[in-house]
């Protein structure tokens, strides 16, 4: 059941239907309303053209895609996909590189400190 | 959790949002100036620039350790960062920009943890000034993001591998939106050039992605998509 773009992402129907990689039946509109407040955020007036949104979700599909693809490359030589591939591929857009970086050690920062959290919640509960 | 936030960048959105105010006046958005090479600069900044700024602002943000830096310098988003001066530029067009080059060279130095007090102070000043409508645009960048899910599925889609981690993700989302930055800036660009105005139409859209197809920022593909 293909239903045209909505803004409403319908995409759970679609993913149970047919096998992911067989088919690459993706719905539009998936990114929509996410993109819609991020152009803004960038530049785009308060409400952009839903067909700029839509070009610009076609686009951005189309990057990652060859993004991961290229990934995959590098990635099959050492066996499997993995973050390095996808760093390794922007080393040289240093803006893009350091960012990714910063959210990575974030993201560490943020395991530790709900893993230290989670410590902390067991003690209290074994004292009392 | 939304990866444009973490805790304490999300306390210091908050204390920015309650600060009264900043008096709508052209002179107070000259010190923002500024702001645009001041961030946690991950990397290289750029402005986004009006064709009157874009000079002036030009020169003083071509740092030296920008790599990609070309004729059109771009804006780069962090996470703490130039949008701001985006939205600025976008609402006024003159402005100053004396003290630039001295924050250009302190926000060069990159700080490893992101609760660094110097920059958040900075920070404050800055985001303490913004008009209502630079705060809501600042605020929509840093909160939009793709979503992970959505984006996994896409992954999982492309690679037909299921073991797409978590890092994998946020990475990919991070790129994704940076990468939408760039567009819609480039965008805007072209928009000025043609001396249009209003929302971004698709032929902008068209015009930037070809640019950046020139400029090498879009990975080619090795094979030609036929059937889509």
């Amino acid at each position: 059941m293909s239903n045209p773009s909505a803004g409403t992402p319908s995409k759970a129907k679609a993913g149970s239907s047919q096998p992911s990689e067989a088919s690459f039946k993706r719905k539009r509109g998936v990114f929509q309303k996410d993109l819609q407040h991020m152009m803004y955020g960038f530049g785009d007036d308060a409400n952009p053209f839903p067909e700029t949104v839509t070009l610009v979700e076609d686009i951005v599909v189309e990057y990652v895609t060859d993004l991961a693809h290229k990934a995959q490359d590098i990635g099959s030589k050492r066996g499997k996909l993995s973050v390095e591939d996808f760093l390794y591929l922007i080393r040289k857009d240093t803006p893009k590189l350091n960012r990714c970086t910063e959210l990575l050690s974030m993201q560490e920062e943020l395991k530790q400190a709900r893993k230290a959290f989670e410590v902390d919640e067991e003690k209290l509960a074994t004292l009392e | 959790m939304k990866q444009s936030k973490d805790p304490f960048e999300a306390a210091l959105v908050e204390q920015e949002e309650s600060p009264p105010d900043s008096p709508v006046g052209e002179d107070e958005l000259n010190n923002q100036a500024p702001n645009e090479a001041q961030n946690q600069t991950d990397g290289g900044q750029n402005m986004l620039v009006d064709d009157d700024d874009y000079d002036d602002i030009g020169s003083n943000s071509k740092n030296p350790s920008h790599p990609s830096s070309s004729s059109t310098p771009k804006l780069h988003f962090s996470r703490a960062n130039a949008n701001v001066v985006a939205a600025v530029t976008k609402k006024n067009k003159e402005y100053d920009d004396d003290e630039e080059e001295e924050n250009v060279e302190v926000e060069l130095s990159k700080f490893p943890s992101s609760v660094d007090p110097a920059k958040m102070a900075k920070m404050q000043t800055i985001l303490s000034q913004f008009t209502e409508d630079q705060m809501s645009r600042y605020e929509s960048f840093r909160r939009s993001a793709l979503q992970k899910s959505n984006m996994r599925r896409l992954l999982v889609s492309i690679t037909g591998s299921q073991k797409i981690s978590l890092p994998m993700t946020i990475v990919v989302c991070g790129i994704a939106k940076m990468f939408v930055g760039e567009l819609v800036e480039k965008a805007r660009m072209v928009m000025t050039e043609r001396k249009e105005s209003g929302p971004i139409r698709p032929c902008h859209i068209r015009e930037a992605y070809r640019q950046l197809k020139l400029e090498g920022k879009v990975p080619k593909r090795s094979v030609q998509r036929l059937f889509r």
